[in-house]
Order: structure tokens, then C-alpha cells, then sequence
């Protein structure tokens, strides 16, 4: 509860800061002779509102965490890192996918994606293995024929086999 | 009388027909798919339409369309995705009445819903469309700054357990659409070097990505219940169709007025259903007596929901039909289609084309009955999802993800953004942080700045958004939205204490 409501008070400080270089940032854009606001006015006024909001955010953070959450955060941290393996995991090859997609192309990059994360989940059996393999299929060189023959919408073809 | 008569032989003849139902089942399967907007499956409609008759086409994508409205209910339902960005509040309550055992129920809930929500936005069009059409052309820019602040005050203060973090969402949506070129000048912002960021952050891969990936990692938190082969959905699947149709007939008052707020929302050119869905739930939740069962899977809040956005459709032909106006891309489309065929879009489309109009009304009530049939059908062949196991889900919608993201650009760099998008998303979903009001933000910051140096363009005078007496009711009920939120808080905070205090 305590690590919680710490993250939290970090992501405002981090808003807080991202939003002054922001707004500091947006006065650097260029006013228009044409009109009363310029292209920076929207931009400074967003980022002044949520440098507001996300003050008053950290001075209501600050009253709820108490004095002792912050000596235990660091093993809730790791212990929360450590149940959330799986969503890492996961993550970690969907961005694996995501950088060889240009590079395998869509069918075949798709279906080493489908068929690594379904083994990686599911109950391991010879059916399950099947299906699995039957929908990475689907899911990679059937959805690329779908898109191409019938909406006419070309998927990446791969670098490797057509750069 | 002879035009009405042209329209009804257009519409009813057997290829218009066949093309209108393979439109709507489409439109249901593209809006059920995260990422897959109705906006994406119509543009990708369009060209199929070119050698069809002007009815003809506009028929199709109009079953395309009120196909799609329906169809986002799918995945808001069983996935707690919402399929489009006009189905976000029927994440709140669908989604967890099928978690809660009922699937079946939630998405006849939907359908009756969005089916009544469609005919009486029909009705609307057709009786009302003169002085609707004549109402929202009296609003200025400072009528829409001030709505487009009301519905992002009410939808901050409206989701998540925080009005603090709901805010802090809303302005970081805003934040992230002052990315790239402003609206009026085209003077590039925030761009920081980056080829794509000049034209702005794209506004679907940001949803696919917030909403989405976020979820479909959190489904996976959990490594025993994903190994066990659970599926996302569990509990019997009925769908109690007539039962249900008498439950949401049952509670006329909410689905008129959640209808009306739709046409409403849909007339105002730029509001549509994204809004409309909101709006309608905030009001069903405000004048309910029992507001605490929002969110928790009341069938009032389902209602709300999909009878808003689905009269959205009809709303938004309003103000296109009448004034040549589109009140949403979708609309926009439409207009393109009847230009391609050569049709000038205006005030004369009613006298000039009286067959057509006749026929887009006559096709918006067809269309919402082959929605219903479709659905009502083929329910039980949507609710397989359900009984999918999450390690079939996840990977194959993250595909279909990666899919809806590169299609709309065609552009690999898109997708290296969806994977930061998700991950900023799953992070904020992990931090209490409600996703709706950002992505609200995202699709309306543009729409709120250019009508906000517009009005200042107009005239210098700032109190103008005071004195101007439908922008001043749009800003009271702002600030009535964030004050009603905080209110509750407290009180909220006050009965925990006490509880605690009785407790100890």
C-alpha cells in the first residue's frame, strides 16, 4: 500500500519536472503577429496546469505515505518487479518482435511472436501445442493474405528476403 | 412523395441489401477488434463503394457504420478493451458484469440498447433535423472550447477512484496533442528532431497503445491463472434476449434521455460518440438512486453508455445533411463518398437529392435492424471469445494491435511507438491513473485549442466564454462536475475513517 502511494508520489514529482522544462521550453516557440495567442499559449497553459495539479498532488502524497514506507521501499519495489516476471517477460518480446518486424517481415516475425508468447502461457500438452501452432498460422500468414487480398493493405514484407 | 418511393425501391432491392449486411457483420467484426476503429473498417469501405449507386454506397458504409457502433461493445464487454473510442464507458459497467459471471447479459444489454439508441436517433434525424441543424450552427468557437472543457472536467472527475490523478490523466492526453505542428499556424512544437513527431503523436496508436497493450499486459500479472488455461471470461453464457429487451425497455427514461444526449452530442460537429458514450453515463449515474452501482456492472450503466454512442449516428447526419458540415470523420467520409459520386454536399442536398436523404434515413433504420439480427444471431459465435483461454488472447490481439497501428500509416516507426505508448500505459494503469480522460485528452486537445485561438482570433475579448450564455452553462457545469467529484471524495474519505474507527 505504502510502496504504492511512494510510486505514485515519484510518477508526480516526475510529471512536475517534465512539465516545468516543458513549459519553460514552450516559450521558446516563436508568437504570431496574427493573432492574440500563439502557438506556444496552449502548450504553457496545459503544462502551468499540470505543474499546479501535480504540486498539489505531491503535497497530498507526502501527508498519506507514512514515515517508516520509505525505509521498506526498496524490497517492495523488488518484490513487486519479482511478481510482475511474467508482464516483463512478455514486454520484453513484444519489443523483440516489434524491432524484427522490418527486418523478418510481418508473416514469419508474427509467427515466431504468436508461438513463443502462446508456449510461453499456456498448460503445455500435444493438443495445446497444435493449436497453438495452427493459430500462429492464422495470426501471421493468414492475417497478412487478409489484409493484402482483401483490404489491400500491405504488411511489412521483411528487409531480409526483399530488401 | 414520388423521392420517398425512389428511396424505399434503392434500398430494398436485394443487392443493396446483401451489400448492407455483409457491411454490418463487417463493421461488428472490424469495431470487436482492439485498435480497429469503425472510422479504419468505413475508410477501408469507401472503395468498395465506388462502383456502386451514390444510396447504394452511403447505405453500405451507413450499416458499416451502425455495425461498428454495436461492435465495440465486444471487446469493452469481454476484454475491458474498448474496441473504438465511442465505447469507453462500456468498459465500466459491461466489462465487470462479465467478469462477474454474466457475459451474456452484458452484451444483450448492448445490443438492445444500441439497437433502440440507433432508431431513436432516426426518429430524431427525421423529425428534428431543421432546428437541431439551425442550434448548432449558432455556436461559436467559444460554445465548443467550453464544451470540450466540460467533457474532459467530467470525465476526470467521473473515472478512477483520484480527481488528482483523473486531472493529472486529462492534462497529460492535452500535453501529449500539443505535439507537432500547432492547429492554426502549423508552427512545428515539442518535435524534438523526430521526423515522426512533426505531424503529432497519431492518435489511434496512442489509444491502441494506452489502452490495448496496457491491458493485455495486465492480464498476464497473474502467471497461475494464465497457465491454468483460465479464459478472460468466465460464467454461464445466456443471453436472456427478450428478457433482457424488456430490462432495458424497462428503464425508458434513462435510454431516451442517454439517446438524446447522443444526437445532441452527435449534431455538435467535432463532439460524437466519444463523447456522447461519457456523457450519457455521467447523466444515468447523476440521476440515479443508486449512483454506487456504477462501475460495479449495473445494467443502467450499459444502457447509458451504448444508447449514446450508437445515437450518435443519427445525430451526426444532422448537421452534414442539413449544412454540408461533417460532425465526425466517419461523417466526413460519407461526404467524400457522395462527392466521389459527384453530389454536392450543402443545404441544397435536401431539395436537389430529396431520394437520397430519404434513403441515408431509411438505410440508418434497416442497417440498426440487420445490426440487432446479426447480432442476436451470432452472439454466441462473439461470445467464443469467452470461453478462449488468455494465452490464445493475448498474443493474438497484441497481433491485431501491431496490425491496427501499422495499417493506418503504413509507417514502421508507428509501431516502436505503440511499444513506449503501452508501457507508459501500463505503468500509469499500475499507478492508479485512469485512462480515459488521457486518451480523451489525446483526441480532443486539438479540437479544444483550435476553437480556443479561434474564438481569441474572433475577438480579443476573453470574457467573452462568460458572457456568452451556452459557453457560460458549459463552464458551470465544468466547474459543478469537479466540485460534485470532490465532494464525493470526501465523503468517501470520511465514511473509510469511520468505518476503520468502528472497526478498531
Amino acid at each position: 500500500m505504502e510502496a504504492g502511494e511512494i510510486a505514485r508520489f515519484l510518477s508526480y514529482i516526475v510529471l512536475l519536472l517534465t512539465s516545468v522544462a516543458l513549459f519553460v521550453s514552450a516559450g521558446h516557440i516563436p508568437s504570431s503577429m496574427f493573432e492574440t495567442l500563439g502557438a506556444g499559449a496552449v502548450p504553457r497553459f496545459v503544462f502551468g496546469t499540470i505543474i499546479l495539479v501535480a504540486f498539489i498532488a505531491v503535497v497530498d502524497s507526502l501527508r498519506k505515505i507514512p514515515r517508516d514506507a520509505w525505509d521498506r521501499f526498496g524490497a517492495d519495489t523488488l518484490r513487486w518487479v519479482k511478481s510482475r516476471f511474467l508482464v516483463l517477460l512478455c514486454f520484453g518480446i513484444f519489443v523483440l518482435y516489434l524491432l524484427v518486424l522490418p527486418v523478418l517481415g510481418f508473416s514469419l516475425a508474427s509467427f515466431a511472436f504468436v508461438l513463443a508468447i502462446q508456449v510461453l502461457l499456456m498448460p503445455r500438452s500435444p493438443v495445446t501445442i497444435l493449436i497453438a501452432v495452427f493459430v500462429a498460422l492464422a495470426f501471421s500468414f493468414g492475417l497478412n493474405a487478409l489484409f493484402a487480398d482483401v483490404f489491400n493493405v500491405f504488411l511489412p514484407r521483411g528487409d531480409l528476403f526483399h530488401g | 412523395m414520388d423521392s420517398l418511393l425512389s428511396a424505399l425501391s434503392q434500398i430494398f432491392a436485394l443487392s443493396t441489401l446483401t451489400f448492407m449486411l455483409v457491411g454490418t457483420v463487417a463493421g461488428i467484426i472490424a469495431a470487436a477488434i482492439p485498435g480497429f476503429t469503425v472510422t479504419m473498417a468505413i475508410v477501408l469501405t469507401l472503395p468498395l463503394t465506388f462502383n456502386m449507386d451514390p444510396l447504394q454506397g452511403v447505405a453500405v458504409m451507413l450499416s458499416v457504420y451502425v455495425g461498428g457502433l454495436t461492435g465495440g461493445l465486444i471487446s469493452a464487454a469481454l476484454l475491458g478493451i474498448p474496441g473504438t473510442p465511442s465505447s469507453v464507458a462500456t468498459t465500466f459497467d459491461a466489462f465487470p458484469m462479465a467478469r462477474k459471471g454474466d457475459p451474456g447479459r452484458a452484451l444483450s444489454l448492448g445490443v438492445w440498447a444500441s439497437f433502440f439508441g440507433t432508431l431513436i436517433s432516426t426518429a430524431v434525424l427525421v423529425v428534428a433535423a431543421p432546428p437541431l441543424a439551425v442550434f448548432a450552427v449558432k455556436l461559436g468557437p467559444w460554445e465548443y472550447f467550453s464544451l470540450i472543457v466540460f467533457a474532459l472536467t467530467i470525465v476526470a472527475s467521473l473515472v478512477g477512484s483520484s480527481v488528482l490523478r483523473g486531472l493529472l490523466a486529462g492534462l497529460i492526453g492535452l500535453a501529449i496533442s500539443t505535439v507537432g505542428a500547432d492547429p492554426i499556424l502549423g508552427r512545428p512544437r515539442f518535435d524534438f528532431g523526430f521526423e515522426m513527431l512533426e505531424t503529432g503523436l497519431p492518435f489511434l496508436v496512442v489509444l491502441i497503445g494506452i489502452f490495448a497493450i496496457s491491458q493485455l499486459l495486465s492480464e498476464v500479472e497473474d502467471a497461475r491463472t494464465v497457465r491454468s488455461g483460465a479464459s478472460l471470461v468466465t460464467g454461464a453464457i445466456d443471453f436472456k434476449t427478450f428478457k433482457v429487451m424488456k430490462e432495458v425497455l424497462m428503464s425508458p427514461v434513462n435510454l431516451a434521455r442517454s439517446s438524446v444526449i447522443g444526437v445532441l452530442i452527435g449534431a455538435l460537429p467535432g463532439a460524437g460518440g466519444s463523447i456522447s458514450n461519457l456523457v450519457a453515463y455521467d447523466q444515468a449515474k447523476r440521476a440515479s438512486k443508486t449512483p454506487e452501482k456504477f462501475g460495479n456492472g449495473t445494467p443502467d450503466g450499459v444502457i447509458a453508455s451504448e444508447s449514446g454512442n450508437s445515437a450518435t449516428a443519427g445525430g451526426g447526419l444532422i448537421p452534414l445533411i442539413g449544412l454540408g458540415i461533417p460532425g465526425s470523420a466517419v461523417d466526413a467520409i460519407l461526404m467524400a463518398s457522395l462527392m466521389v459520386h459527384g453530389i454536392s454536399v450543402g443545404p441544397r442536398l435536401v431539395l436537389d437529392h430529396s431520394d437520397l436523404v430519404y434513403g441515408m434515413f431509411i438505410a440508418m433504420a434497416v442497417a440498426s435492424f440487420m445490426m440487432l439480427i446479426v447480432s442476436v444471431l451470432s452472439m454466441r459465435l462473439f461470445l467464443r471469445v469467452a470461453a478462449v483461454p488468455k494465452w490464445l488472447i493475448v498474443p493474438t490481439v497484441l497481433v491485431c494491435c501491431v496490425v491496427g497501428a501499422f495499417a493506418l500509416n503504413n509507417r514502421v516507426t508507428d509501431l516502436y511507438l505503440l511499444g513506449f505508448v503501452g508501457l507508459v500505459g501500463y505503468a500509469l494503469r499500475s499507478l492508479g491513473y485512469p485512462l480515459a480522460p488521457l486518451v480523451l485528452g489525446v483526441i480532443l486537445g486539438p479540437i479544444a485549442e483550435t476553437n480556443l485561438r479561434r474564438a481569441l482570433m474572433t475577438d480579443g475579448d476573453p470574457t467573452l466564454f462568460l458572457t456568452r450564455p451556452i459557453s457560460l452553462i458549459f463552464l458551470i457545469a465544468a466547474v459543478l462536475a469537479i466540485a460534485w467529484a470532490v465532494r464525493n471524495h470526501i465523503k468517501t474519505n470520511k465514511n473509510n475513517g469511520k468505518n476503520a474507527q468502528d472497526a478498531s
